[in-house]
């Protein structure tokens, strides 16, 4: 997919991810360092590139080659992971020049964030990349992880943080300004089962920003769901972000987390308007404007790209809830109700359809309750006649599996009319250990699932705010129909 | 050469990062933007002929680069029904700021007169307003004026420029929004035009990237089909 007009960023980007030959710059033979966790993780089967260590002080490292510079290379290098200190950094990038590389990610901290000195250090590295047309990453960032060419310069041992997995369903990639941030997310998403392609920690962002990120990943393939943490940008940054988003987010979903919600701006102003803006009001602005969907933490942020990146966005904001719970029903639809999401009651033809296949004891209304001795058989009832009247545009599936009755085939049914419909799906099923595995199972068949009302609910918003984003007038359609 | 480029190209020379009433609602004017008819004056005698041709009442106010805030300086006089309440408030707001000067030991140039405009017939208060945030550039805020800006800061942002869509949008999202459709038996506002004025301010900011805030406030909109007004406006620029 090629979503913008052939620019250079794409091919210049794209070597962070699929370089065949990786150079580890400050490459150490001391245990637990960071010249050495970096180095481990390129030696594992799984990259199969080439990689080379640069350290004058030895011939080789964990058994890779070792050579005092990068001119001593006999090979080409496509990408420097730099993990020396800040004050010898402008010197590898002169070897960096020489050796004709053009992609070049700074792990070291000691730039501009700790003072005027850094920032000088700073500046001189990025005079060199521009004079030679190198790409930087960072500095004072963990670098990329890439879970499809297993491209991974973060310093972090395996055990201790764990990394995230391909999905064959869909996959999510991560930018993240913070590296701890970067960190945790790895961490947590290799737990979580969601699908990622990418994470990104940008740091300093001297060279490579958000922007950058953007146009990269919105033409790629292995990435359905773009998210981004982010905690501000450089003057005028914002505005190409949003310029660049604004084209993006009609064909794929961009997420932010934005922290920061500094008062900058109000302290500056002098007028009215200004002292009403503070920076924030103005960021959420932006992001609605240019159809990014902002989320309040990681965990909302997650929530939803699962449900963007499995199922399509909704077509418009009428939710019908099937439940064999009358408790969760209620509270999600109170959840749904609160999110500003439509519950309308199912028409007279729809009742009376439904009536005369269900038991005379399940609650026909929204929500639909089948009642705690079901199996997937009145399930796949409400969904056969709810998905023919065309009355709803996101099912919301309460699976209470506590009950022996329900029996494992129930997500094939959700699974299947899910399929067939195109209508977007959300699960929620609260439970124990057995509950989870079921979760699994289902997200393996494409239908994300979720541990509360309020979650499932938060997806099916994201599902309709994606869709009024990217659908624009005809969205607005379907939701006119349903008043009556 | 534009109005609004011969405008801040004065202001420049004498040293303002403001833009003066008439100049202001000369740029505004010159987009489009529904103005009540206004003259400047620099003697009384040219005050009265003035006010009498705009038509009574009318509004006076100091045309000074030295004084930004008129009020402070009683440089306001409003509601003026007749020739001789003109020729009074002249008198006395070129005396006031006289006395703001000596007061304030700033040399106010009274070169200029004043500003003489028709007093609007009161509408729905709407503020009209445009930022520059540092990260974003131009971002224009609508809200409903009074209480609902000043206390509950019910108001809206978006980057400029912006669309139609995004223009009726804003207008719509205010927590406020129903009074704009009328209520208490009260007929719906001319939100057609109220979008048209947002929509102007927000071409003027993009052609004019200099502007660094601005301020129509207040903003009247009128029942349906009787428009909007912008009654006060307020340009600063870059230097």
């Amino acid at each position: 997919m090629r979503l913008l007009p052939d620019e250079p960023t794409i091919e210049e980007i794209d070597v962070f991810f699929n370089a065949k030959s990786v150079a580890i710059y400050g490459a150490s033979a001391t245990p637990n360092s960071v010249g050495q966790a970096i180095l481990q993780n390129f030696i594992k089967p799984q990259y199969t590139g080439k990689v080379y260590a640069v350290n004058p002080k030895y011939t080789q490292v964990l058994g890779v080659p070792c050579f005092p510079s990068l001119q001593d290379i006999p090979d080409d290098i496509d990408l420097v992971v730099v993990a020396v200190p800040a004050r010898i950094a402008p010197r590898v990038f002169e070897d960096i020049a020489q050796k004709g590389t053009k992609a070049a990610i700074v792990i070291s901290g000691g730039f501009s964030e700790t003072g005027s000195r850094g920032a000088e250090l700073e500046d001189q590295i990025v005079r060199i990349g521009r004079e030679h047309d190198i790409r930087i990453i960072g500095p004072n960032c963990v670098g990329v992880i890439d879970t499809h060419s297993h491209i991974d310069t973060f310093f972090l041992p395996e055990y201790r943080c764990g990394r995230p997995r391909a999905s064959n369903v869909a996959n999510i990639s991560l930018v993240s300004q913070s590296g701890a941030f970067a960190a945790a997310i790895s961490d947590w998403t290799s737990e979580l089962g969601l699908g990622i392609s990418k994470i990104i920690s940008l740091g300093n962002k001297c060279d490579v920003d958000d922007d950058d990120l953007l146009r990269y990943l919105a033409q790629d393939d292995s990435t359905q769901v773009i998210c981004f943490y982010t905690e501000g940008y450089d003057p005028g940054k914002g505005r190409s972000f949003f310029d660049t988003a604004k084209r993006v987010t009609p064909h794929k979903p961009v997420l932010v987390v934005k922290s920061g919600r500094g008062q900058r701006a109000k302290e500056a102003a002098s007028s009215h308007t200004g002292s009403l803006a503070g920076s924030d009001r103005v960021v959420d602005a932006a992001y609605r404007q240019a159809g990014v969907i902002r989320a309040d933490n990681f965990e909302q942020m997650f929530d939803m790209a699962k449900a963007l990146a499995m199922q399509p966005p909704a077509k418009g904001n009428r939710v019908l809830m099937v439940t064999n719970g009358g408790g969760l029903g209620v509270m999600t639809t109170d959840a749904l109700e609160a999110l500003g999401l439509g519950i309308p009651h199912p028409s007279q033809d729809l009742q009376e359809n439904l009536r005369k296949r269900l038991p005379a004891y399940c609650a026909v209304g929204n929500p639909i309750d089948v009642v705690g001795d079901t199996d997937a058989s009145r399930y796949d009832i409400v969904f056969d006649e709810a998905l023919k009247s065309d009355e709803y545009d996101i099912v919301v599936v309460g699976m209470l599996l506590q009950t022996p009755t329900l029996g494992m085939d129930v997500t094939n049914v959700i699974a299947n009319h899910q399929r067939q419909s195109a209508i977007p799906f959300v699960v929620v099923a609260m439970g124990g250990a057995f509950t989870t595995k079921a979760g699994e199972i289902m997200e393996l068949m494409g239908v994300p699932t979720y541990a509360t009302g309020e979650k499932a609910a938060l997806a099916a918003k994201a599902l309709a705010r994606y869709g009024e984003i990217k659908y624009g007038a005809e969205f607005r359609k379907s939701m006119r129909s349903d008043k009556p | 050469m534009t109005v609004a480029r011969k405008v801040f190209e004065t202001a420049r020379k004498e040293g303002r990062t403001f833009v003066l009433e008439h100049e202001a609602k000369d740029i505004m004017k010159s987009y489009g933007i529904p103005i009540p008819p206004y003259e400047t004056a620099t003697t009384a005698d040219e005050a009265v002929e003035k006010a009498r041709r705009i038509g009574f009442p009318v509004v006076l106010k100091i045309l000074s680069k030295d004084i930004l805030h008129k009020s402070d300086a009683g440089g306001v006089k409003i509601n003026l029904k007749s020739e001789e309440a003109v020729r009074a408030a002249f008198e006395e707001i070129m005396e006031n700021a006289r006395r703001y000067g000596a007061e304030t030991g700033i040399e106010v140039d009274l070169s200029r007169g004043v500003f003489i405009s028709s007093f609007a017939e009161m509408g729905t208060e709407v503020i009209i307003g445009v930022t520059r945030d540092p990260q974003f550039g131009h971002a224009l805020m609508f809200g409903l004026g009074g209480i609902f800006v000043e206390v509950l800061k019910d108001v809206t942002f978006r980057l400029i420029p912006l669309s139609e869509s995004d223009a009726r949008e804003m207008v719509g999202e205010i927590k406020a929004a129903k009074i704009l459709e009328g209520i208490r038996g009260q007929p719906p506002r001319d939100v057609d035009a109220l979008v048209r004025v947002i929509m102007s301010v927000s071409k003027m900011v993009e052609e004019n990237p200099e502007i660094r805030e601005l301020d129509c406030n207040p903003t009247f909109v009128y029942e349906r089909g009787k428009g909007a007004l912008v009654v006060d406006a307020r340009i600063l620029i870059d230097l």
